[in-house]
């Protein structure tokens, strides 16, 4: 009875050496001002992280003197909606689909409004290309060849995914474009039977653009199709990839919204004054140094060389926008007559 | 069956059956549990020691582990102490519905442990069933309080399952000897019931510990995931392996590795020593 009495209280006496709970890493004590919780996709890590909230907290500090803080959770924009949806405790979320945000709307977390923002509410934009092993061994140079047999793709996972969704749209809306400016007309029977084909080559379908970058990096699969701003920051890094540029291909866009829902009166104002930091030229151009394109100036994009050059460059336009593309392409095309046979 | 009984023979001398066997069993474990395992230690300090243990001391993955030691501590105290009421009610009266009790407490096994967050999350949630009638501040979704109930539910019947049938199956002399020389039901428990059980409690307690330390499923839909904040280990390397920091992800993976060995090193040894009074 003793030693059960004493192996308690020495499992009490190691616990009380560290935390009951530990508190939040961001100090409830007020050292850190506002806390901003971000929700974001998961290729938005790193330009909020290392340029964008550094920069703000350091200039809101010299404007009005106190301090401000982030606290982030990234993860498939779908997934990061659904966990909003839930009730996850977010004051702004940055979406790979305007899909997410509608949905938000329809949750009432968000705004009916979040378009009258600068940029339409669309905070930057990037170009889908394919990332392939260094050398190109499978000689893929368009999304054709992803369909050729033998070729593994890696690709996220449409149901999680936000960038998964523009990759699917990507591949359809490119042999709709091909079509168009060699015919005039948009081949849709061609461009379903390019993606079923290219679809049956998935080898892997991760929750995240990211995750299934590092799928493709650990060692899987020949091919992803992917935002460019990954491929970029993998040549970059000397990783043995590369990027092929497909000749038509579509531009992301990625909507940022506040979550008016639980914004306490103390929190808006410094929220607010983020979120038009967002599409201010410093942060426009901290997203254009982490690969993503500028929505507000040109300019910008164009100082930077790294950028790929796309011969038949469309958007979500082509479909009549997010409204029509999801009904029609990801769940008429893809979900419908693809995924499930 | 029964030719094959009488089949059997005894070898006398050198029994290769014993070196083959034991080699059989190395070998199955071998691709199944061992190289996965070994796998994390080569991965966690593929980059060397150093970037090993800066990965390790990183604020966050400190926080990660803290977190998930600390809530995984309350809900072993909470399951331990259910599981050991649970069991002496269950296994000292009969009454109508007792088996329903018994396979209740034993259906969070078998539940999906996403399943099991998601109930949570239906029930507490700011949204949920009774979480829209909590004020805002009292919210318990989302909060590390989320993430002990989370790891209640799916380490339920562990400590239960422990400590019932070392009890259904002690002897009740010794009990009935002590109330028939006066002492109190209480007393009973106490000096009599609750020492020839401390095994089971520990063993119970550990194990209920080691699984809920190792919790994803669950605790990633309840807790919001929020880097130090509310994100325990298995979240951070989920989170990190997603980024593609694999060595981050490694190094944490390998203290969570260590932990479980140490974990079940006490427990194998503790029985003896605590059953040998």
């Amino acid at each position: 009875m003793k030693r059960l009495c004493l192996s308690i209280t020495l499992i009490f006496a190691v616990l009380a050496t560290t935390d009951c709970l530990p508190g939040p890493m961001d100090g409830s004590d007020g050292s850190k001002g506002v806390v901003i919780t971000v929700y974001g996709f998961s290729i938005m890590k790193e330009p909020l992280e290392k340029s964008i909230f550094p920069a703000f907290a350091a200039k809101w500090k010299a404007e009005h003197g106190s301090n401000v803080s982030f606290i982030t959770s990234f993860a498939g924009s779908e997934t990061v909606t659904n966990q909003i949806l839930q009730g996850a405790p977010a004051d702004i979320a940055v979406l790979a689909i305007e899909r997410d945000v509608d949905r938000l709307v329809q949750g009432g977390a968000v705004k009916n409004d979040w378009r009258a923002r600068p940029g339409k509410g669309i905070v930057n934009t990037t170009p889908f290309i394919i990332l392939v092993r260094k050398g190109n061994p499978k000689q893929i140079n368009d999304f054709p060849d992803l369909a050729r047999e033998g070729v593994q793709l890696i690709h996220p996972d449409p149901t999680s995914s936000g960038g998964a969704q523009w990759s699917l749209l990507a591949i359809y809306g490119s042999e709709l474009k091909k079509s168009e400016a060699a015919s005039g007309g948009e081949d849709i029977p061609k461009a379903t039977q390019l993606l079923h084909e290219v679809w049956h080559n998935v080898i892997s379908t991760p929750g995240s653009a990211r995750e299934a970058r590092t799928s493709l990096e650990t060692g899987y699969g020949d091919a992803l199709v992917t935002y460019e701003l990954e491929g970029l920051m993998m040549t970059q890094a000397g990783e043995p990839f590369q990027v092929v540029v497909p000749k038509a291909t579509i531009f992301s866009e990625h909507p940022a919204v506040m979550i008016d829902r639980s914004l306490t009166p103390e929190k808006r104002p410094v929220v607010e004054a983020f979120m038009n930091y967002l599409w201010s030229d410093e942060a426009q151009q901290a997203f254009v140094k982490h690969h993503f394109r500028s929505v507000t100036n040109d300019l910008f994009n164009q100082a930077n060389p790294e950028f790929v050059k796309i011969e038949l460059p469309f958007t979500i336009e082509l479909f009549g926008g997010w409204d029509k593309a999801y009904p029609d392409v990801i769940q008429g095309v893809f979900i419908n007559q693809i995924k499930t046979r | 069956m029964s030719a094959n009984v009488s089949g059997v023979k005894h070898t006398r001398g050198f029994d290769v059956i014993k070196p083959l066997s034991v080699s059989v069993l190395i070998a199955i474990m071998l691709p199944l549990v061992l190289l996965p395992l070994a796998s994390i230690f080569v991965f966690g300090t593929s980059n060397g020691l150093t970037s090993f243990w800066n990965a390790l001391v990183a604020p966050e993955a400190i926080f990660a582990l803290k977190l998930s030691f600390a809530t995984s501590f309350w809900a072993m105290i909470f399951n331990v102490i259910f599981g050991l009421f649970a069991a002496y009610v269950l296994s000292r009266y009969a009454f109508w519905g007792r088996n329903a009790i018994i396979v209740m407490i034993s259906i969070p096994t078998a539940i999906p442990t996403a399943v099991a967050g998601f109930a949570l999350l239906l029930l507490w949630g700011p949204y949920g069933l009774l979480g829209r009638y909590l004020p805002p501040d009292m919210q318990i979704m989302f909060t590390p309080y989320a993430i002990i109930l989370a790891n209640i539910f799916v380490t339920f019947p562990l400590a239960f399952g422990v400590i019932m049938p070392v009890l259904e199956t002690m002897s009740r002399s010794l009990e009935e000897a002590s109330a028939t020389m006066g002492a109190s039901r209480w007393q009973t428990f106490w000096y009599v019931t609750l020492p020839s059980l401390r095994g089971a409690i520990v063993g119970g307690a550990l194990l209920t510990f080691a699984r809920a330390v190792g919790e994803f499923g669950s605790t990633i839909l309840v807790s919001g995931n929020l880097a130090g904040r509310t994100q325990t280990a298995p979240l951070y390397i989920f989170s990190k392996f997603n980024e593609g920091q694999v060595e981050a992800a490694n190094a944490v993976a390998v203290v969570l590795a260590l932990f479980s060995f140490v974990i079940f090193s006490v427990l194998f040894f503790a029985r003896d020593w605590l059953e040998a009074d």
